[in-house]
């Protein structure tokens, strides 16, 4: 029997519908399957080739002739020829007997007994795998399968060319799979190639069969009958001989049971809240940590710096790196710094005496006071501004019971609150100050809320050290800056020009600047180095804005003093070398040996001034004529304390004395148009009031007086008296307000609102000429 | 020290019952159950103003709170790392 030809021994294949098999890789060899028998299952050509394996295989061993490949012809049942066209063609003379051979040693092992099980294995995997692998498990299988075609053992192996072809097939496949790409890259692009879809053929994946059967359909009837038959036997089971029940004992396979134990999985909950202001705190810390380095090297690229900053300081700048290897250590590094805002929070804990005392704590404290006070002085302060006082609406029920009766006393007192009266607002002082004479009081010239106080005695006798404080309107229960001098503090003024200078003057005749917006408890300058300095009580110092300098010398605020030793000096402020002010005084511009207490600069001629003498004149002078007084005015018989022009009326100005009296002068008569006596003490001080002109205010040893030309040149039209045992030194009006300040020898500064002062509209500028007129004309 | 002037002086003013500052987690000054339940509750309190304020615009920041009530004004200026609060009955 020839091996070369066992296609004529068999029947005639016939491609059936009924049965295809796919073949993927072929040697020219196509055998299928016919089940008949086994229709609809793939497998059962499968359970074949893997009878037929050892068969093959024995027989395989034998052959080893080579025999050319013969062509199959598979005609389908019109007798058209179908045969599939081959995928390759193997090169018949590359034979590689060792590839069969290892095919052959592979399936040898494999005896009768296991056909069953390498069936089913085989089963399983051809029937998923097997149209479709390349692979050389499933095209070997395939391929066997294609060869077996009988379930006899003496059916005629294959050739075992084919065989080989077979195995040499893939190899090969892969050599011309590769040959046929080359082909297509040389061809043209450009060419129109054809492309013709067809329906390819069905493709089975799975395929399960179907348990049960449609009444319907063709093979309902056998497989009625068959379960009709399954049933009578399951019937006929019990007593049948054909039946026995037989016990068989399996081994059973000792159980085993295996802990595993692992560590508890620990759950953590973690949350967090993306706020937006947490997202701008990140962002913002993140690039301040690149905007910090950036400035330390002079490289251009961030990452550079980032990486050379992060990771090694003292690494040479490696610009020979690649870029990649930089970007990826910045890229690791930014990432580093990305970690280092989340570091911050994981800070231990401040410890709680730094904390306390933090600037950022003294200023807490600072707020929360003056909010406290607020909340306490509310109605005075909002008196003060003028405001409307607001009611606290919880209090109203305590105040119910009082209310009632004082309804009724508010009917008769109706027409009494309507008189002007001094309503006290609160009073400036501190334990700091008690005991301290007020002596001077200025307003900062920028901000009206902020009030210099100076103490300081008037008497040489009994001196204590002086005292400069600072008050601000919303703390009066302390100060915001405390000076302490040496000596006695007479006078200060604020300057104009720069509005935190002060300008004290010490009843020991210096004089010394203070800057009050810092805190430092020393002076600016001081003119105890001075040599041409004062050498009596400084009475009254004073900022004057010149608006021509007279010599020669610059425009500008200068300080003007007047002091006991007959002097009325002009000091300037020169800066020095090493930024210290040096001070240069000029030649005295008064030479009188008369002492000067209190001077005042015409409002609007800044050369004409009064000067006002312990003896009781009042000089008049120019500051371009040192020599000589302009004039003199002779009337009080006691040292001057105050002369002041009237800042309506440039020809008025009142001045006040120990001689219990109140003079108003207009420049151009020597005698005085109005005298204003009301109490047998001397007036410390007189003051304009800066919203009437025909209204001032002065004040004695014991009382306050407010005067109203318009209503009455006789008599004060409000008076307030003194606390007893405590004498009132000084009056200041508030610029903006109608409030009062009066300073008393305690030391304290009490705040008092003017009442119901009915002074008439405008600036009563024509009153004052018209009282000023009359007197006059019925003087003559 | 210039602080406990201070301190001492808001604690003498009118109206004022009590004064209280709180680091982080404790208590400096003031030691009873009141004490710890304002500071605790505060705390949260200014947290969730803080949150509020600077939710609606990032660069800003709390400074003060004033918490008035039909008995008490509540005031707190809180920072970083401590809570300074004083409690005042402004009506007194």
């Amino acid at each position: 029997m020839s091996t070369t030809r066992a296609k004529p021994k068999k029947p005639t294949l016939k491609v059936t519908p009924s049965s295809r098999v796919m073949n993927v890789s072929t040697s020219g060899v196509l055998r299928v399957n016919h089940s008949s028998t086994y229709a609809r299952s793939i497998n059962a050509s499968v359970s074949r080739k893997s009878f037929s394996l050892a068969a093959d295989s024995k027989i395989l061993d034998k052959s080893s002739v080579q025999t050319p490949k013969h062509t199959v012809q598979v005609f389908d049942e019109n007798g058209k020829d179908v045969t599939p066209q081959p995928l390759y063609q193997p090169d018949p003379a590359a034979v590689m007997s060792k590839h069969s051979k290892i095919f052959a040693s592979d399936t040898s092992g494999g005896t009768m007994s296991d056909f069953y099980s390498t069936a089913y294995q085989t089963t399983t995997n051809a029937s998923f795998a097997g149209p479709f692998t390349r692979s050389v498990f499933g095209s070997s299988t395939v391929s066997r399968g294609s060869q077996s075609t009988m379930e006899s053992m003496n059916e005629e192996i294959e050739d075992p060319s084919s065989k080989r072809d077979i195995s040499i097939s893939l190899s090969d496949v892969q050599v011309r799979r590769e040959e046929v790409k080359e082909l297509i890259k040389e061809e043209m692009l450009d060419d129109v190639v054809d492309r013709y879809l067809i329906e390819s053929e069905t493709l089975w994946l799975l395929h399960m069969p179907a348990v049960s059967v449609s009444v319907d359909s063709e093979e309902a009837e056998s497989v009625k009958e068959r379960n009709n038959l399954y049933m009578e036997l399951c019937k006929n089971r019990m007593g049948n001989d054909k039946y026995v029940e037989r016990s068989m004992q399996t081994f059973n396979g000792a159980p085993k049971t295996k802990d595993v134990q692992s560590e508890a999985i620990t759950m953590v909950d973690a949350a967090t809240t993306a706020t937006t202001w947490d997202m701008y705190d990140s962002f913002r810390s993140a690039g301040l940590g690149e905007a910090a380095l950036s400035p330390d090297t002079d490289k251009a690229s961030v990452p550079e710096i980032v990486s050379n900053h992060r990771l090694d300081p003292t690494r040479a700048p490696e610009r020979t790196m690649s870029v990649i290897s930089t970007t990826s250590i910045a890229s690791a590094s930014s990432s580093r710094i990305e970690m280092e805002p989340f570091v911050v929070p994981s800070e231990d804990e401040p410890d709680p005496e730094l904390v306390l005392q933090s600037e950022k704590f003294q200023q807490d404290l600072f707020v929360m006071e003056r909010i406290i006070l607020e909340n306490i002085y509310q109605p005075k302060l909002a008196a003060y501004r003028q405001l409307p006082t607001l009611e606290d609406p919880d209090s109203v029920p305590k105040v119910v019971p009082t209310v009632v009766s004082r309804r009724e006393e508010s009917s008769l007192d109706e027409e009494s609150t309507l008189t002007p009266a001094l309503e006290r607002l609160w009073s400036f002082s501190c334990e700091l100050t008690s005991g301290h004479n007020v002596s001077s009081m200025a307003w900062n010239k920028r901000n009206p809320d902020l009030l210099a106080v100076g103490y300081g005695q008037f008497d040489f006798k009994d001196q204590k050290s002086g005292l400069i404080c600072c008050w601000s309107l919303k703390n009066p229960t302390w100060p915001e800056r405390v000076f302490t001098c040496e000596s006695g503090v007479t006078t200060l003024d604020f300057s104009a020009s720069n509005a935190s200078q002060l300008a004290v003057g010490m009843h020991d005749g210096s004089i010394a600047t203070y800057n009050v917006e810092s805190r430092e408890k020393t002076p600016v300058i001081d003119s105890s180095d001075c040599a041409h300095k004062h050498t009596s009580p400084v009475w009254q110092v004073r900022w004057i804005d010149h608006e021509r300098g007279a010599s020669g010398e610059d425009k500008g605020e200068t300080l003007i003093s007047v002091s006991a030793d007959g002097r009325i000096s002009k000091w300037f402020l020169r800066k020095g070398l090493d930024c210290i002010d040096k001070e240069k005084k000029s030649e005295a511009l008064i030479s009188r040996q008369a002492p000067g207490l209190c001077f005042d600069f015409h409002p609007t001629d800044s050369n004409i001034y009064l000067a006002g003498t312990e003896e009781g004149h009042i000089h008049k002078c120019s500051c371009s004529y040192n020599e000589q007084f302009l004039e003199t005015y002779i009337a009080h018989k006691g040292p001057l304390y105050r002369i002041t022009w009237s800042p309506f009326c440039s020809d008025v100005f009142l001045s006040c004395s120990s001689d219990w009296t109140i003079q108003l002068w207009r420049q151009d008569l020597f005698t005085p148009v109005l005298g204003f006596t009301s109490t047998q003490s001397a007036v410390y001080d007189v003051m304009w009031s800066p919203k009437w002109a025909t209204v001032f205010g002065a004040v004695n040893e014991g009382r306050v007086e407010i005067w109203d030309l318009g209503a009455s040149i006789l008599d004060p039209t409000i008076v307030s008296l003194a606390s007893p045992g405590v004498k009132l030194t000084s009056l200041l009006f508030a610029t903006e307000t109608d409030c009062i300040l009066v300073g008393d020898s305690d030391g304290q500064v009490c705040v008092y609102q003017l009442k119901n002062l009915t002074v008439g509209e405008g600036t009563q500028v024509a009153a004052l000429e018209d009282i000023i007129g009359s007197t006059l004309a019925s003087q003559l | 020290m210039q602080f406990e002037e201070t301190l001492k002086r808001i604690q003498t003013h009118k109206g004022v019952i009590g004064t209280i500052v709180v680091n982080a987690e404790g208590k400096t000054t003031l030691d009873n159950s009141t004490t710890v339940q304002y500071a605790g509750l505060l705390h949260q309190l200014t947290m969730k103003a803080r949150s509020t304020v600077r939710d609606i615009d990032p660069q800003n920041d709390l400074t003060f709170l004033r918490i008035r009530s039909k008995k008490h004004e509540i005031m707190v200026a809180p920072d970083k790392e401590y809570l300074l609060i004083v409690i005042q009955n402004p009506s007194e």
